[in-house]
């Protein structure tokens, strides 16, 4: 009986097109769109170099200290800071009013001139390292000043300038200062709209379920008419036919990471096994789910798929595929919200993975995915044991 | 007017979906507007740092302290335990770690390490710029000035500087960029809902068996197909007036102007090529519930692909390539000139009159294929 129902369950399911599309394709669909729109948005919000442009004039050429400093920031390297070009006023004007450089720089006596289109990140850099820059100057005349009183109050009025410059510029210029990094490796946040992704394919995977269990039920299809009036044994039926649900789903989300690992290039951490362990015990709550609605909402299929649509696109959106943001807001000002969404615990169960070195948060989502499975049978039970009819 | 009338009467059943849409559209309008900063002059951008002073707030500690503080934006309302999420969240973009007896140690002259974490971004990278200027004068200064008192003092007098910025765009790039956005993602909206709703209404029409009734019915087929066309277009008509108040209601000041007028007929043009995409969907697609997948094939990916989601400047090229074959990359360009331009004059209307000129062409093409395609079925039947 349970392989009978097996064999046909998945005979129904691959001839259902309208399903598959949603639940193999349409993931792998919007995966797609997301690496074609994310792929580069990260290397975008890293510091890239900046385009600048510095009016030619006899005050720059004077200005020594700037000279050399922006000199060395343009130097090709790892270092370079910015592309400069050298040209004259109206140039400067006409570049960046083409949006070609972020800035140009104008020099009058000692003094520097920032004329930029509007206030923004690479505005910023371009000021404050032109402050640095001014800083250094005042930095060097302090420092210089100091040696010359030491040297004073030593008794030595033959102060050689020229060296305690040259000493003292040295010094400003080779300083440099070491930090100890301690941010994690894995700081890619868009890998969360991948997660979000697989999160809401296993919880798709309920409406093959909820199309399957339907047939089992004599107010939806005649053929759970004449199942109710069988004598054959309904538990092993229906298993046979949520094995189904189970099999065409685990298929769905192979192919989908196989095609976010191979083509996607998500990463999913340093181990696949722990992966594997959440998105099987999420595609059981998701089929579980699937049952659980198809009992409890006593209307037709197109209802039924609506609510699970709904459920599942408003899960992902408080887990954050449609901004990562709105997960973290979540978390931490209503936390019990994401602790009961499904879609939730396997982008956290992910991330933790990805993120965290410790197996604690994955653990937790685990055993959290677990207890909503068994809240769905439950509820699932409850609901099939109380259908009764006093005519068909 | 029974098939008019029958058109809103279909409209009606599907109200949900409209309104889903709209509210998406609002939050998304409504999130954007959040951003108040407005200002005209320059302003300096603040990365959000968090620092974990284990140290007393004292003399050196605190003089780095208030020194971040002045250049950056301090967020204290995270927990320590909630750290790491909140960097990879973007909730902070910097963690700067004030080790124990860092004061003692720097007046020592030794240099103890600050322990640091960062998202790695360009908010990041200046937060860094940041804390390495005040560590490098420190360091410089140390060697010369050992009275604590007297290094605070040089350290602030070195750090002082700020250099004129002078800002040539009188644009309020702020309020202009949050009015792009609100249109950009409109694209999303208006295109989802009239492909949505014009295919699924004209899909009951091209029932089969509905279609046989009306072709045995005494109405003439133009007057039919007229009906259908003018209550598609009210449709669209609406939708275009909708989203154009609801744009009124969050921006007022950019869009009761001559700019505003502009992003209005661009929304126009691209709600007349919207419908007309979605007549020839309906002509293609029969099934009603493919509508609903054809619907998220298009119009999601046209949001992602023309920069309706991500802004523009952010999608890699080989992207924006593929995306001028898409109505929607035109109409989003269309949004962005707007943006920037400072000066109406013949130069940007002629780059204007491009954009709407493709947009047309976009509508012109999907009517004609519609009419091909109708032609051939007629002549199939």
């Amino acid at each position: 009986m349970f392989w009978h129902n097996f064999k046909y369950s998945c005979k129904v399911l691959f001839r259902n097109k309208v399903l598959l599309f949603w639940t193999f394709l349409f993931p792998i669909l919007l995966g797609t769109f997301f690496k074609m729109a994310f792929s580069d948005i990260e290397k975008n919000e890293s510091l890239s170099i900046i385009n600048l442009a510095i009016i030619q004039s006899e005050d720059f050429i004077q200005n020594e200290v700037m000279h050399e400093s922006l000199l060395s920031l343009s130097k090709e390297g790892e270092n370079q800071l910015f592309d400069i070009s050298y040209v004259n006023n109206s140039e400067a004007q006409d570049l960046l009013s083409k949006e070609e450089i972020s800035g140009y720089l104008d020099f009058f006596g000692d003094e520097v001139r920032i004329v930029v289109n509007r206030s923004g990140i690479y505005e910023t850099i371009i000021r404050f390292v032109i402050d640095e820059i001014q800083s250094q100057k005042k930095l060097i005349e302090t420092l210089i000043q100091k040696r010359v009183n030491e040297e004073i109050e030593k008794g030595n009025y033959e102060v050689e300038i020229g060296n305690i410059l040259r000493e003292v510029k040295e010094n400003v210029l080779s300083q440099s200062v070491t930090l100890v990094n301690s941010s994690s490796k894995n700081m890619s946040y868009t890998m969360i709209e991948y997660y979000t992704l697989i999160a809401m394919a296993c919880l798709y995977s309920s409406m093959i379920s909820m199309y399957i269990t339907n047939y089992k039920l004599a107010n939806m299809k005649s053929v759970g008419k004449r199942i109710v009036v069988s004598p054959s044994h309904k538990i092993s039926g229906l298993f046979g036919s949520l094995f189904a649900s189970y099999f065409v789903g685990a298929i769905g989300l192979v192919l989908l990471f196989l095609y976010s690992i191979f083509a996607l290039k998500v990463d999913y951490g340093t181990t696949l096994f722990p992966v594997i362990i959440l998105a099987s015990v999420g595609l059981l709550a998701g089929i579980l789910f699937g049952v659980s609605v198809s009992v409890l909402v006593r209307s037709s299929e197109q209802t039924k798929t609506g609510v699970l649509v709904a459920i599942s696109m408003f899960g992902s959106f408080l887990s954050g595929m449609m901004g990562i943001t709105m997960k973290y807001m979540i978390d931490t000002n209503v936390p019990i919200l994401n602790l009961i969404n499904p879609v939730a615990m396997i982008t956290d169960g992910l991330y933790s993975l990805y993120y965290y070195e410790s197996f604690s948060q994955f653990t937790f989502n685990i055993v959290s995915l677990l207890c909503f499975s068994v809240f769905m049978i439950l509820l699932s039970f409850r609901g099939l044991r109380r259908q009764k009819y006093d005519s068909l | 007017m029974t098939v008019f009338k029958t058109f809103w009467l279909i409209v009606k059943r599907y109200r949900a979906m409209i309104f889903i849409y709209t509210i998406l559209l609002i939050l998304f309008g409504v999130i954007n507007t959040t951003n108040n900063d407005t200002s005209l002059d320059f302003t300096d951008s603040k990365p959000d740092v968090y620092l974990v002073i284990e140290d007393e707030n004292i003399g050196l500690t605190k003089n780095l302290v208030d020194y971040i503080s002045r250049q950056a934006n301090i967020i204290d309302s995270l927990s320590v335990d909630g750290l790491d999420d909140a960097l990879f969240y973007r909730e902070v973009n910097y963690i700067i770690t004030i080790p124990k007896n860092y004061r003692s140690d720097v007046l020592n002259g030794l240099s103890p390490s600050l322990v640091i974490k960062s998202t790695g971004d360009y908010q990041a990278s200046l937060a860094e710029m940041i804390l390495k200027r005040y560590l490098k004068t420190q360091e410089v200064l140390i060697s010369s000035f050992r009275n604590e008192e007297e290094l605070i003092q040089k350290i602030n007098e070195s750090l002082e500087h700020k250099t004129e910025v002078l800002v040539t765009s009188k644009l309020d790039s702020a309020t202009l960029n949050q009015v792009t956005q609100y249109f950009n993602f409109a694209s999303f909206s208006i295109m989802a809902i009239i492909i949505f709703i014009v295919s699924i209404v004209l899909s009951s029409f091209h029932d089969f068996k509905v279609s046989q009734r009306i072709y045995v019915s005494k109405m003439k087929r133009n007057t039919h197909n007229r009906y259908i066309l003018m209550a598609s277009f009210l449709y669209s008509l609406i939708v275009f007036v909708l989203f154009s108040i609801l744009g009124l209601i969050l921006f007022p000041n950019v869009l009761l102007s001559f700019r505003g007028i502009l992003y209005f007929l661009n929304a126009f043009m691209f709600t007349f090529v919207s419908l007309s995409l979605s007549l020839l969907i309906s002509k293609l697609v029969t099934n009603k519930e493919a509508v609903s997948g054809i619907v998220n094939v298009v119009a999601l990916g046209s949001a992602f692909l023309c920069g309706a989601f991500v802004p523009i400047e952010y999608l890699p090229k080989s992207v924006l390539r593929i995306a001028h074959v898409l109505p929607s990359y035109w109409y989003i360009k269309g949004n962005e000139f707007l943006k920037l331009t400072e000066a109406f004059n013949k130069d940007s209307f002629l780059i204007l009159l491009e954009n709407f000129l493709v947009l047309l062409l976009f509508g012109v093409f999907f009517l004609f294929f519609n009419h091909q395609v109708t032609r051939l079925k007629e002549k199939k039947n």
